[in-house]
């Protein structure tokens, strides 16, 4: 499904490598989970997946269901199905929640010749998914995040997913700033989502979120590249020594 | 000259101005007051053909105007009311109310800030409505101008007198007339409300000035929402004296603008002359392409005025670097006692709040849309009638999706 190769990215703004040469393939039902040191290029390379403005690519490639990610903009990227769950999910005031939720899923269903979805259709899907994520109807009445507590936040990514229902979805700490409960409740709904043609990359801290969402594959990234990839042992061996074993790793691939 | 037969008291109030109108400066780059603007609006107007066209804002019922004027013949709607005048009626009438009230805020204007514009206005009107409401009016009143194709320079005069505890709404709209120089002169009594739009439509490719001067006794509400859409040349005075206690008063405003060279000029006083007064101004301008958004606000507070809540905003949104918003905020207080507060800004489209809405499948011309729509709202929710609000919001949506695409 994703194929990343040799992939190098730097900055926009300032000559600096970020990414050094990454290689990853995810395949349909996959779920992989990336854990790395801060500042190891993690939310940067879902940046660069989900198309943001201000990185360079200077070498490699990524192909998703065999065709060149880079070159589609990022609501192109959206329609295909990739969805990112942002590390800091920004809030943006006036612009109401319902409003925005309705004008994505319509945009994605058209690019995708689908039909639209009917106000009254519309409104049952997001009430039901945001009852199974605990979300209140005065949030969701809100602009985009506006008010919204750090783990409201998160589930409000979550939301997003479900509704949008995307492919492959990027996770980018969304256990950050949740509490045990509502971790639970969003391990739940991203359960719930996981299918045979559904794949996952779920960026975290935390061997913890990894006892919920069980990962095929664990990576670590240590500066901008993935050192070493194992199952879902490796991030236990994290929680217990840290990264002190890898960061050596790092170091002698330059 | 008028060729009507005007009354005495109007001959004699227009001796009065036109003896004294030589002392007013006239328009030139070398007043401070006029040095930023587009000098077309002084200059010989032509003909325009622009309009607001409200047929697009009647999906509420609101919006069946009561009364309509077309430029200077008037035509009363369902309910026949002797409360809406023609000016030309006003003015050739020896016993009209207006006696008391045509000419004399313009004069008062002219005290603070020379208006040679409104002093031509007062000596040679030729259209307008007369309107003084004694009972409050619950459906909006809407004037659409319109007018007939002539050469000769439109000096619209308006009067407008509210009377104690009197609540309406008054939205003008339509053409700007040939040439429009526009004066109103409003009055409100004690407790009075008046809520007045001013929409002006796009495609004014002929300059407009219009002048409102307002004098407000104790416990009144003026609120005045003005939209500017891709105005080529469009110039607003306002001037507000907030006489007695307890007055509210909002002025807001929108412009959108992305036609090249294209201008709007909105310039406001407010002067505080009683304690607990409170105004608010919201201005938002939505450039591109090499226009021109000027914002002017002035809070006045006189020595007396003591408790005065001042609030003044003025954001723009550049969607290129070549269009200019020039902001001039300017307090004077004499009071003690007082909150005003002023703050001005100019950005592009925030980036991050553009990815997010694009990382969700939305489309870039419709997630620009969204993010203009949630710059302009501050003043839009200014207006107080949920109903007028929507319509005009979705309005102007629908006018922003074409925005992009010209
Ligand atoms: N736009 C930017 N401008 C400047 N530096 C940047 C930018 N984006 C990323 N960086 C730098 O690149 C490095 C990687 O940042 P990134 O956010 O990808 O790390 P991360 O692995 O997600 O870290 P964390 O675990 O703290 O979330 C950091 O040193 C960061 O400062
Ligand atoms: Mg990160």
């Amino acid at each position: 499904m994703l194929k990343i190769d040799n992939l190098k990215v730097s900055l926009e703004e300032e000559d600096k490598q970020i990414i050094k040469g990454l290689s990853l393939s995810i395949n349909p039902g996959e779920v992989h989970a990336i854990m790395g040191p801060n500042g190891s290029g993690k939310s940067t390379l879902s940046s660069v997946l989900a198309g943001k403005d201000g990185y360079v690519v200077n070498n490699g490639t990524v192909k998703f269901d065999g065709s060149d990610l880079l070159d589609a903009e990022v609501e192109e990227r959206a329609a295909l199905g990739i969805f990112l769950a942002f590390q800091y999910p920004i809030e943006i005031p006036g612009v109401g929640n319902m409003n925005f939720l309705r004008t994505a899923l319509n945009s994605q269903r058209k690019t995708r010749g689908q039909e639209e979805l009917n106000a009254a259709d519309f409104l049952k899907l997001v009430r039901s998914i945001a009852k199974d994520l605990e979300i209140s109807d005065e949030m969701m009445k809100r602009p985009v995040n506006v008010g919204a507590s750090g783990g409201e936040k998160k589930r409000n990514e979550i939301l997003q997913m479900c509704l949008l229902e995307p492919r492959f979805v990027i996770l980018d700490e969304t256990d950050s700033g949740l509490d045990v409960d509502a971790m639970k409740l969003v391990s739940r709904g991203v359960n719930n989502f996981l299918s045979s043609s559904r794949s996952f990359l779920v960026i975290t801290h935390y061997q913890r979120l990894l006892n919920y969402i069980v990962p095929d594959f664990v990576h670590i990234m240590v500066d901008g590249r993935i050192v070493k990839t194992g199952d879902k042992k490796l991030a236990l061996h994290v929680e217990e020594t840290g990264y002190k074993d890898f960061l050596q790793l790092g170091k002698e691939k330059h | 000259m008028n060729h009507v037969n005007t009354s005495d008291w109007y001959d004699s109030l227009r001796r009065e101005l036109e003896s004294n109108s030589l002392s007013i400066e006239k328009v030139s780059r070398r007043s401070e007051y006029w040095r930023k603007s587009n000098l077309d609006i002084v200059s010989d107007f032509v003909q325009d053909t622009s309009q607001i066209d409200l047929s697009q804002l009647k999906g509420t019922c609101l919006f069946e105007p009561d009364l309509t004027v077309h430029g200077d013949i008037m035509k009363l709607g369902s309910e026949e009311s002797k409360s809406v005048l023609s000016i030309m009626d006003v003015i050739t009438d020896e016993e009209s109310f207006a006696k008391n009230y045509f000419g004399r805020l313009e004069e008062k204007s002219q005290k603070l800030i020379p208006r040679p514009l409104a002093r031509d206005n007062s000596l040679s009107p030729k259209v307008g409505y007369a309107i003084s409401f004694s009972d409050s009016f619950k459906k909006p009143l809407v004037i659409h101008n319109r007018t007939k194709t002539s050469a000769s320079n439109c000096f619209q005069r308006n009067l407008i007198v509210i009377k104690d505890d009197v609540e309406a709404t008054i939205i003008e709209t339509g053409n700007n007339l040939s040439v429009f120089n526009s004066v109103t002169e409003i009055y409100l009594g004690k407790n009075a409300k008046l809520n007045f739009l001013d929409l002006t439509g796009q495609n004014n490719i002929f300059p407009k000035i219009s002048h409102k001067f307002c004098d407000l006794a104790e416990n009144s509400t003026f609120n005045h929402f003005g939209l500017r859409l891709n105005t080529k040349a469009t110039r607003t005075e306002l001037e507000l004296h907030l006489n007695g206690h307890g007055i509210n008063t909002s002025i807001a405003n929108v412009s959108l603008i992305n036609k090249r060279d294209h201008f709007s000029d909105e310039n406001v006083l407010i002067n505080h002359n009683a304690y607990e007064c409170k105004s608010r101004q919201v201005f938002k301008s939505v450039l591109e392409n090499d226009c021109t958004s000027i914002v002017r606000g002035k809070i006045y507070v006189a020595p007396e005025a003591q408790k005065t809540d001042g609030y003044q905003s003025s954001r723009s949104l550049l969607l290129n670097d070549k269009s200019k918003f020039l902001c001039k905020p300017e307090l004077e207080i004499y009071a003690d006692d007082v909150i005003c507060s002023h703050g001005s800004t100019s950005s592009s489209l925030d980036k991050e709040s553009l990815f997010y809405l694009l990382s969700r499948g939305v489309r870039k011309d419709k997630a620009k849309e969204m993010l203009i729509a949630a710059f302009i709202s501050e003043a839009l929710d200014e207006i107080e009638d949920e109903d007028i609000k929507s319509a005009l919001s979705h309005y102007i949506d629908n006018w922003t999706s074409s925005f992009f695409h010209e």
